[in-house]
């Protein structure tokens, strides 16, 4: 590496107060420069307005008084830390949940000779593909205790007296959460285990360990970074979701935070956006704890993954006449997390009305909500500005986690750590009070980008680099020195080695967490809501009101169309990433 | 020529001008609509289904398209409340109940636009500000009549809370649905003070399913969840309409029932594209697409389709200030919360 790359890669040049100009006589400067500028002004543009709105007293574009009284409305009750504990107790058991499913998942798809694994390995992808709200209606229309079907059928077969299951409960919270998280810890989980060194394995076989041995006190201590990552992941995200809650806890009276936060200041008569501040600045405090601890595990996971660039793979357990019980295991996870849920949105799409099926019923299918949908304009609309959002959103998201990955894995400068705490500030508040935020940063901004298409695009970008990160970081830590120093010395530039030498290594990281962001992007809607304006409506709140609008036909047609473009999407993606490949 | 027949003409002259001049006034309108960049922009909490004919035909009629925000009535006044208050209202027309739309008139949301449209109203459906009441909500209690057999339903509200229906009755969630809250609070109008109270006591006591809203509330009655559902007495057509579902409504000696207004925004940025619109909806040609929707509309000979409908006495609700609502919301929820 000749003296200027040398700099450029090692040197904490945006922090190096003793050479301030001989450090911005580097290229790589600028770019460390430009992409903090870009971050931070995504991250810290919105929550600065959120801040200030949770210290006055008067919504935006009133003239208001300085206060703390929204912090003692918001903290000084004693409800609040009563759910709180509610949010606590069902976070850890969502995310618990999610991660027991995604270990056993990606240890039989990747670690054994169990038939059809590949088959399985899209069991924890494809439910990402499913609406969340459509997933939380599909187990309320299964397990509610008064007609649900699984309910219905066990009833009948068993002659129970009383339904077995209760969605409305907490452990039927926890049960429809942990499913709708599993694919996130997938994620993790899968490409932790796929970039584990098998030497440290393949050592204790040869000294005389079982295949068992090896699992339990080999693998798994391996894994231990990678469970808890995607175990604190998985919590903040259950603590702060909303649509599961609102479902399947509102008709047990079972509050718990966001709730809360909706009950008294999103959807309060007038609704108090300082209030929803003041509760999304607190809880982006609890959140930022594990966001830290979810840091310190992920970069154990590049600890342990020890691999030196030469190609490898991982040691593959032959389960013997075991591995048909590993292949049952996963096949009732993919009837659990997959078909139950597809059946009841396909029978939701055909029936007129959903009701109990009967005999009768097969007479009365029809093709009406998908021939709505099809003939709809707004659909049409809907659709086109998902995918725009799906397809730039997640390029744009990637292409910043890439280079926020590059800079915080590939060099030692000392502004790692600011780029890492400005991408996760925004995913740390909850997703109706980070709305608030992008509302108040962007309805006066000198663009007239509010209530157009580029402020869902701002919103979705801001809020779910996280996720692309996770996916890039875990390939690029992969990608040895070596390649690069090989490039520098071959006479490349910082942007020539970038392009040509770490972009197509990073390339399957890229194109998994494209094809995670499209998914999401595709049916978002906790952002949106607050954001979109008639013609630049996404499909999730499109979904929404045709859910509020008791519009359940079309809603669960449009679902299934939804998720079939998302395959589409996904098959492309993977066309070209070659990603499962790896 | 007799003078009947000179009164006779000039009647004829009279409405001839009127007219011509309607028109020439319309056109200018149209015209200035189409120089303001053909599109109006609404906001309301009239369901898109209902609003949609109304909208293809004005467009068809007008070449002026209309962009429609569909949220509930807490929602449509949160965001046209932000935006009025950042400077950068986007919406021409609002529409949605009155307690909202009072509250956004308060804050300087709206100008006063006396439609022509207006005239073919009667004066007990009017108001001051906003003009008719162009539709009015009428809220009872519905059932799934295929599985509450004929000499099970529920002859008066207390019925519904027999051991028999334990478990069966949904309602929108008192905490956070407005118009629920409305509800509560209004029927002594057609209970009695006692009565009333008494009835949401227990109603609380036999702690119901809760949704977030009156639509979700009548699904899970039609997927037989819980079969009795608070809610809009027109469902029972529209239900049955798109999609042969099985609703029937408690008959009840009166109902309690809410307008719904219209109107145009103080800073409008298409002011005569809302003006344009708001005409046309307030029209007996608007009006009666509405009707055939199923709604409850005030004009003559556009009665709802909700079978014995003819007979209804709908007794409307009183207005509950914003200071109200929050006191009795925090009423209710010590009674089906307990905190």
């Amino acid at each position: 590496m000749n003296d200027k790359n040398a700099v450029a890669a090692r040197a904490p040049l945006l922090i190096r107060w003793a050479f301030p100009l001989e450090g911005l006589s580097q290229p790589f400067n600028w770019f460390v420069i430009g992409l903090i500028g870009v971050l931070g002004f995504l991250a810290l543009y919105p929550s600065a307005f959120l801040f200030y709105g949770s210290l006055v007293d008067a919504p935006l574009g009133v003239p208001g008084h300085y206060t703390l009284k929204n912090y003692a409305d918001a903290f000084l009750d004693l409800e609040a830390y009563q759910l709180m504990f509610t949010s606590f107790v069902f976070g850890i058991g969502a995310s618990g949940f999610s991660v027991v499913l995604a270990l056993i998942l990606s240890w039989i798809t990747i670690r054994t000779n169990a038939p059809c694994r590949k088959l399985f390995e899209l069991t924890a992808i494809i439910p990402n593909i499913f609406p969340p709200l459509l997933i939380a209606i599909s187990w309320v229309l299964l397990l509610n205790p008064s007609n649900g079907l699984i309910n219905v059928v066990l009833t009948q077969v068993f002659g129970l007296e009383a339904a077995p299951f209760n969605v409305y409960s907490v452990p039927g919270l926890i049960f429809v959460e942990g499913l709708i998280l599993t694919p996130l810890a997938f994620l993790i989980i899968a490409a932790a285990l796929k970039s584990m060194d098998p030497a440290l394995e393949e050592s204790a076989k040869t000294l005389g360990s079982s295949e068992i041995g090896v699992a339990t006190r080999i693998t798994f201590p391996l894994m231990r970074p990678a469970i808890l990552a995607a175990f604190t992941l998985n919590f903040v995200r259950a603590i702060e979701s909303f649509d599961t809650p609102a479902i399947v806890a509102l008709p047990a009276r079972i509050d718990v935070f966001t709730t809360k936060i909706f009950r008294e200041a999103v959807g309060s008569f007038p609704a108090n956006h300082n209030l929803a501040a003041a509760y999304g600045v607190g809880l982006l405090g609890i959140a930022l704890i594990f966001v830290y601890l979810y840091r310190r595990f992920t970069s154990q996971i590049e600890n342990f993954s020890t691999v030196t660039g030469k190609g490898f793979r991982p040691h593959q357990i032959d389960l013997g006449k075991w591995r048909y019980a590993a292949s049952s295991a996963a096949l009732l996870l993919l009837v659990v997390m997959v078909v139950f849920p597809f059946v009841m949105l396909t029978l939701t799409s055909i029936m007129p009305y959903y009701q109990v099926p009967t005999t009768e019923t097969w007479q009365t299918l029809t093709t009406k909500h998908y021939e709505y949908i099809l003939q709809n304009e707004r659909v049409y609309r809907a659709f086109g500005n998902s995918l725009f959002l799906a397809t730039v959103g997640a390029s744009i998201c990637m292409l910043l986690a890439s280079l926020t990955a590059y800079v915080t894995v590939k060099t030692k400068i000392k502004a790692r750590g600011v780029l890492e705490g400005l991408v996760f500030i925004p995913w740390a508040f909850p997703g109706t009070a980070m709305a608030i935020g992008l509302l108040w940063a962007y309805v006066n901004f000198p663009l007239p980008i509010y209530a157009t298409i580029w402020i869902l695009l701002i919103a979705y970008v801001t809020r779910f680099i996280p996720y692309g990160l996770r996916a890039v970081t875990s390939t690029i830590v992969q990608i040895h020195k070596e390649l690069e120093e090989a490039s520098v010395s071959c006479g490349a530039g910082f942007y020539s080695t970038f392009r040509r030498i770490v972009f197509p290594l990073m390339r399957p990281g890229l194109f998994a967490g494209w094809i995670i962001l499209a998914t999401i992007y595709m049916r978002e809607f906790s952002a949106s809501i607050f954001l979109y304006s008639p013609a630049s409506e996404p499909l999730g709140p499109l979904l929404y009101y045709l859910y509020i609008d008791a519009m359940h036909g079309p809603m669960a047609a449009l679902g299934i169309v939804i998720s079939i473009v998302c395959i589409g999407l996904i098959a492309v993606a993977q066309h070209f990433s070659r990603w499962d490949a790896k | 020529m007799s003078k009947r027949t000179m009164f006779l003409l000039g009647l004829i002259a009279a409405l001839t001008l009127i007219s011509v001049a309607a028109q020439s006034q319309d056109a200018k309108l149209l015209s200035a609509a189409k120089k303001e960049g053909g599109k109006a922009v609404a906001y309301g909490s009239l369901e898109t289904e209902t609003l949609e004919p109304v909208q293809k035909a004005f467009e068809k009629k007008t070449g002026i398209k209309v962009e429609y925000w569909r949220a509930s009535g807490t929602k449509v006044m949160d965001r046209a409340l932000s935006e009025f208050r950042a400077g950068r209202p986007l919406y021409d027309v609002v529409i949605t109940n009155r307690n909202p739309m009072v509250l956004m008139k308060e804050a300087g949301l709206f100008t006063r636009y006396e439609s022509a449209s207006w005239k073919g109203f009667t004066p007990d459906v009017m108001d001051d500000f906003f003009g008719p009441a162009y539709r009015y909500n009428v809220f009872g209690i519905l059932y799934n009549s295929k599985l509450i057999k004929p000499a099970d339903v529920p002859k008066s509200l207390e019925d519904i809370l027999k051991p028999q229906y334990k478990g069966k009755v949904v309602i929108s969630d008192p905490t956070q649905h407005t118009t629920i809250i409305e509800w509560f609070a209004n029927l002594h109008k057609i209970m009695g003070k006692e009565r009333a109270e008494k009835f949401v006591r227990d109603l609380a006591a036999a702690k119901p399913l809760m949704v977030e809203s009156f639509l979700p509330a009548a699904r899970r009655a039609v997927t037989g969840e819980t079969p009795i559902a608070t809610g809009f007495l027109k469902w029972v057509y529209t239900f049955s309409k798109r999609e042969g579902a099985p609703l029937d409504y408690l008959r009840e000696p009166s109902y309690l029932g809410e307008g719904h207004f219209v109107a145009l925004g103080s800073k409008a940025p298409h002011p005569n594209a809302g003006k344009a619109f708001l005409d046309f909806f307030l029209s007996r040609e608007g009006v009666q697409m509405i009707a055939e929707e199923g709604e409850f509309v005030p004009l003559k000979g556009l009665g709802p389709k909700v079978p014995g409908s003819e007979n209804w006495k709908v007794v409307e609700m009183d207005l509950l200030s914003g200071a109200e609502i929050k006191k009795k919301r925090n009423e209710y929820k010590k009674l089906f919360f307990g905190s």
